[in-house]
């Protein structure tokens, strides 16, 4: 039971990853590789606020929203004069690079150590320190996530991000600022995915460097494009069956290193056979 | 300073190793036009190809560099025969072949890792010999004489056969536009293939090289393929001389920067000069527009 609900923590923690970057690459055909950045930036705001100044875990996840949103405003308007391929190798960048903070800044984050002692979330004298209780709470920030995203999505907003997805130009020639619509879209799916980062680092209680580099923001990437771009319950079954299906292996016996690469020779064999038979993932709406 | 003829030194190093990984990427990107990230695995592959003959099959040195580089010319060829193929063939866009790349990387990688272990290893050496050469107060080793010998003789073979040869002018033809190339009779399914042959094996090399100098690791291919494509860019995608060029200059900035700072910082001092060039000279240094 206790490994159930271990797995639907780290589900939904994916899935709010999921639903934040399907914002980015599925509604406004963006490829971005720099997500994980911003999860960590959300996971080091909690981890340091929490460890080092006593702030409260809630007040932490709106600091940490606050901070990766506008980190994410720095590097989208420098992202916003790319597109394509040059948008996802700069991306990439932008991620190696808050990589290297995380790793080099060691006053903040102590580097390589991590910062270990995180604390589960408490709200007037209530330790959400069981893990179903934490399930609980990440479940409700799950609904608030995918309401906001839905809710985005389905505003004039998003029909204008959707749009400038499909034809750029031809918006342009309309009269819209384009570029705002990319930042801000781009702003909020960062915000996002710092409170899952806030999550992640209260629930794993510890955190390094490790967990957000490129290939993590690959990772989610992936995630979406096999649950499919451009439909949020896409995000959520992306993250079931990306956390889900190495769990398998678990129970073949494998050697844990080998296990480990088992994993990542299935995402690659997955990835491939999307591109070839399905590009649109599983429930996408909208192809690469 | 004493220490400067020695920064040099390593900085021309790093750059033709750099260069020999953006000679190769660059011939592919020319003819195909999207970034291959499964590249990066094709430098693991001739590696560790190279370290199997060595070991298990107890070939010499001499023969391991040939077989791991065949290997990895098999291996890319393979790929673009199975997968890149097909997606051209069904109009994929450049975003789906960049994904599918990445699933490429992704399991040549995994599988290495598998197969050698994700262990850091050292492949034997029994061809050059295990002594510094030192010149002007900066030391070097045998293997890294090698390397920049090898890539400037790569440059030129390379600049011979895509400007002096039909196959070259097929290749360059292909470039400007696949479609009128095999209107105009070009085999370009033959063509690319043996591009997709010839850019993996260089890739392999390098592969092999950097093993030799340092070592290998099932993760090497991603920061040797990013090294690359950073040198191909700021070098102006698509010319052979250019991408050689930016590698230099690459190796420049990362090794008298990491003077400046420290080591750590090495990934992200590249990809900042990436984004620098990517916004005020995309079309790199010696871009003709």
């Amino acid at each position: 039971m206790e490994y159930l609900v271990h797995l639907a923590v780290l589900i939904s923690i994916f899935a709010m990853l999921g639903l934040s970057l399907n914002l980015v690459v599925g509604y406004t055909g963006l490829l971005s590789v720099t997500h994980a950045a911003f999860f960590g930036i959300g996971a080091y705001t909690t981890a340091i606020l929490t460890t080092t100044f006593g702030v409260n875990f809630f007040l932490s996840v709106l600091v940490g929203f606050a901070v990766s949103a506008s980190v994410a405003l720095l590097i989208g308007t420098v992202l916003s004069r790319f597109s394509d391929d040059y948008y996802a190798l700069a991306s990439l960048g932008f991620n190696s690079i808050v990589f290297s903070i995380f790793l080099n800044w060691q006053s903040l984050t102590r580097g390589p150590l991590g910062i270990p002692g995180i604390e589960r979330p408490s709200l007037f004298g209530f330790g959400f320190t069981e893990n179903s209780a934490f399930l609980v709470l990440t479940l409700l920030f799950l609904a608030l996530t995918y309401g906001a995203c839905r809710a985005i999505t389905r505003s004039s907003f998003g029909r204008v991000l959707q749009a400038l997805r499909d034809d750029e130009q031809a918006l342009q020639v309309f009269g819209y600022r384009t570029t705002y619509f990319k930042l801000t879209v781009f702003a909020l799916s960062a915000g996002l995915a710092g409170i899952a980062g806030s999550f992640f680092a209260s629930y794993i209680t510890f955190i390094d460097p490790s967990s957000f580099t490129v290939m993590e923001s690959v990772f989610v990437l992936a995630l979406i494009i096999v649950g499919g771009l451009a439909d949020h319950r896409g995000a959520l079954l992306g993250a079931t069956i990306m956390i889900l299906l190495p769990e398998i292996l678990r129970f073949v016996g494998l050697p844990s290193d080998i296990a480990a690469q088992m994993r990542q020779v299935m995402y690659g064999s997955l990835l491939i056979l999307l591109m070839l038979y399905r590009p649109q993932g599983f429930l996408g709406k909208y192809r690469l | 300073m004493d220490i400067l003829p020695q920064i040099i030194a390593n900085a021309v190093i790093a750059g033709s190793l750099y260069a020999l990984v953006a000679l190769g990427f660059n011939l592919i990107f020319g003819a195909v036009r999207f970034f291959d990230l499964g590249f990066g695995a094709l430098t693991v592959v001739g590696g560790y190809a190279m370290f199997f003959c060595a070991t298990t099959l107890g070939m010499h040195t001499v023969w391991a560099i040939p077989l791991g580089v065949l290997v990895a010319g098999l291996v890319g060829l393979v790929v673009e025969k199975t997968v890149y193929q097909k997606l051209r063939v069904k109009k994929a866009s450049s975003m789906v072949l960049l994904v599918a790349s990445l699933g490429v990387f992704t399991l040549l990688q995994a599988l290495i890792a598998i197969f050698f272990s994700s262990q850091f290893q050292v492949p034997p050496n029994d061809l050059f010999p295990h002594s510094v050469v030192s010149f002007a107060g900066a030391v070097m080793t045998p293997v890294q004489l090698a390397i920049l010998g090898s890539t400037l003789a790569v440059m030129l073979g390379l600049g011979f056969l895509l400007h002096k040869t039909l196959f070259g002018k097929a290749v360059r033809a292909i470039r400007d536009d696949e479609n009128v190339a095999s209107i105009v009779g070009i085999n370009t399914k033959k063509i690319i293939g043996r591009v997709f042959f010839l850019g993996s094996a260089l890739a392999g090399f390098a592969g092999i090289m950097a093993g030799l100098d340092t070592g290998l690791e099932p993760t090497m291919g991603f920061s040797l393929l990013l090294k690359g494509v950073i040198a191909c860019i700021i070098g102006g995608v698509g010319s052979v001389f250019g991408g050689v060029m930016g590698a230099f200059l690459l190796g420049f900035v990362e090794n008298f920067g990491v003077w400046y700072v420290s080591g750590e910082w090495k990934d992200a001092i590249a990809f900042t000069l990436l984004i620098l060039f990517l916004l005020f000279r995309p079309q790199g240094i010696f871009a003709k527009k």
